[in-house]
């Protein structure tokens, strides 16, 4: 049974591509046969964090249109078998998605594909609520700070009304919370929510909690997704998540703020000096 | 609009317009007109202000099997004691034939129809909306969100997220968190109260129109353990009970 899993967040620049990409590809890592979509049509970013933006040749609106079968736009990853990407096209706009060719192309995909993983724009427009409308899972990326917290609110808003599921009135969609650019010593500063402030509006299930790190930034600009990074902080955090995703016990990490025994010494001895 | 139309408009001294007016319905349970202007005075003197000049509909629907009557008659007894009588309804074709003689249009069967399946409908719909007197709300209620309850009380046994919006004609209960805004009694009910645990982090309550914002409820000392909020002649109220 195929899974579809949407990616959204509602507020822009808090993680979602580059979770779609570590999840499409941890996914796969496990033996899954994977397609990535982007939705973000006129804003192509998937391809860039995926590493594959010199064999785009068909996109996602060039099979909506039947000006391409889905075999030709579909670009196999050249890492991990079993992964496949779907890019946006640049040159339109998110108008040019309709609820039946998106429909249709999931229908084919849900044939041969085990996961399906939906990269959804920034917004509740038209691009965001296509990415979610025909998902089973969605994983709702959050920033630590207040207005992604509201925004993420209102994603699990429409969640819960505007999706087939929802339509049809079958199980609701499932919620996962992963909260990313989280920094425990920032938390600890009082300059950004804690992951207890986020969970008590939200609450919903935490999938995870990904570091702020440089490993992120890297890994987009050379174009592997970071959970390939396998000795950073940020690509085991999404590690575990895909394990939690599919059902394994693994404790939370990152959470806290590491307190090394010299730094601690180092931290009294300042004291002492004041 | 063209100068063709607007000189027709202007030539034109009516204009037909279908309309409904309130009007009373005198329905006749038998023809003893002695006994009926009797009764009418009597009935009319507890409010004569009432019933001064008001137009009514003689219903003859339960003596329709009673012969002709005298309409004539009927009109004097009616405006004698200030009622107008303006048409009658019901009855058999020989009563209309002699109320349209007499000078009293017929309203329609169809009318009659209508309305007389109406009442059952209305009955109907009243009896299955006897026992909601509340709208039960038991999921999270998230940013963006509006929950009405129309003609009822409102009671939420989840969180109300900052930015979900809450409406009710009656009263509001929430029993997990109110961060979002509370409006009972929106109609003008204000008697309307608001029920809630914290209110810390609620962003509006109203009553009936009268609000207080975040602000305001800051500056409140009643923010938990169990909250009444309810209008006080103009003003809002939190009371921690």
């Amino acid at each position: 049974m195929t899974k579809i899993i949407v990616i959204t967040s509602g507020k822009g620049g808090v993680g979602k591509t580059t979770t779609s990409a570590s999840f499409a590809v941890g996914l796969a890592k496990k033996g899954y046969k994977t397609a990535v979509i982007d939705f973000d049509i006129g804003l192509r970013n998937l391809d860039l964090i995926m590493g594959c933006e010199r064999r785009v040749v068909y996109d996602f609106v060039n099979v909506i249109r039947k000006e391409a079968n889905l075999n030709q736009a579909l670009i196999r990853d050249k890492h991990i078998k079993d992964l496949f990407i779907l890019p946006a096209s640049q040159t339109r706009d998110k108008e040019a998605l309709t609820i039946e060719g998106v429909g249709l192309i999931l229908a084919e995909l849900n044939k041969t594909f085990d996961y399906i993983v939906c990269d959804s724009p920034a917004g509740i427009e038209r691009g965001a609520q296509l990415a979610m409308y025909f998902a089973d899972s969605a994983i709702v990326v959050t920033n630590p700070e207040v207005s992604s917290v509201r925004d993420s609110d209102r994603m699990l808003g429409l969640l819960t009304s505007k999706t087939k599921r929802a339509e049809e009135g079958r199980d609701p969609i499932e919620e996962h919370l992963l909260l990313t650019r989280y920094s425990p010593k920032r938390v600890t500063r009082g300059e950004m929510l804690s992951l207890s402030d986020v969970n008590e509006i939200l609450a919903i299930p935490l999938l995870g909690v990904i570091p702020e790190s440089p490993a992120v930034l890297r890994a987009s600009n050379s174009g592997e997704p970071v959970i390939l990074a396998e000795e950073s902080d940020a690509g085991q955090a999404y590690a575990d998540a895909i394990g939690r995703f599919l059902g394994e016990e693994i404790p939370h990490r990152f959470i806290a703020e590491k307190n090394h025994w010299l730094k601690r010494l180092l931290r009294f001895k300042e004291k002492e000096a004041i | 609009m063209t100068v063709s139309t607007l000189n027709a408009e202007q030539l034109s001294c009516f204009h037909f317009k279908a309309s409904f007016s309130p009007c009373m319905i005198l329905q006749l349970t038998r023809i003893d007109f002695d006994a009926l202007e009797q009764q009418l005075k009597q009935t009319i003197a507890k409010a004569p202000n009432l019933f001064m000049g008001s137009p009514v509909v003689v219903d003859l629907e339960k003596i329709k099997t009673q012969g002709v009557l005298n309409f004539i008659k009927l009109k004097h007894i009616l405006m004698s004691v200030g009622l107008v009588p303006i048409g009658v309804r019901g009855g058999n074709k020989e009563q209309h034939e002699a109320a349209i003689i007499d000078g009293l249009p017929i309203l329609t069967n169809q009318k009659l129809t209508v309305n007389e399946k109406e009442q059952p409908a209305v009955h109907n719909t009243h009896k299955e909306s006897t026992p909601t007197f509340a709208k039960f709300v038991t999921t999270p209620i998230r940013s963006g969100m509006q929950i009405y309850a129309k003609g009822c009380d409102l009671i939420v046994a989840a969180a109300v997220s900052p930015g979900a919006e809450l409406l009710a004609d009656g009263s509001i209960h929430i029993y997990g968190p109110l961060r979002g805004r509370a409006l009972a009694g929106v109609q003008g009910n204000t008697d309307a109260r608001i029920f809630c645990r914290t209110l810390e982090n609620a962003e509006l309550v109203s009553i009936a129109g009268y609000y207080l914002t975040k602000e305001d409820i800051q500056t409140n000392e009643a923010k938990d353990g169990t909250i009444q909020i309810y209008l006080d002649n103009t003003r809002v109220r939190i009371l921690s009970l």
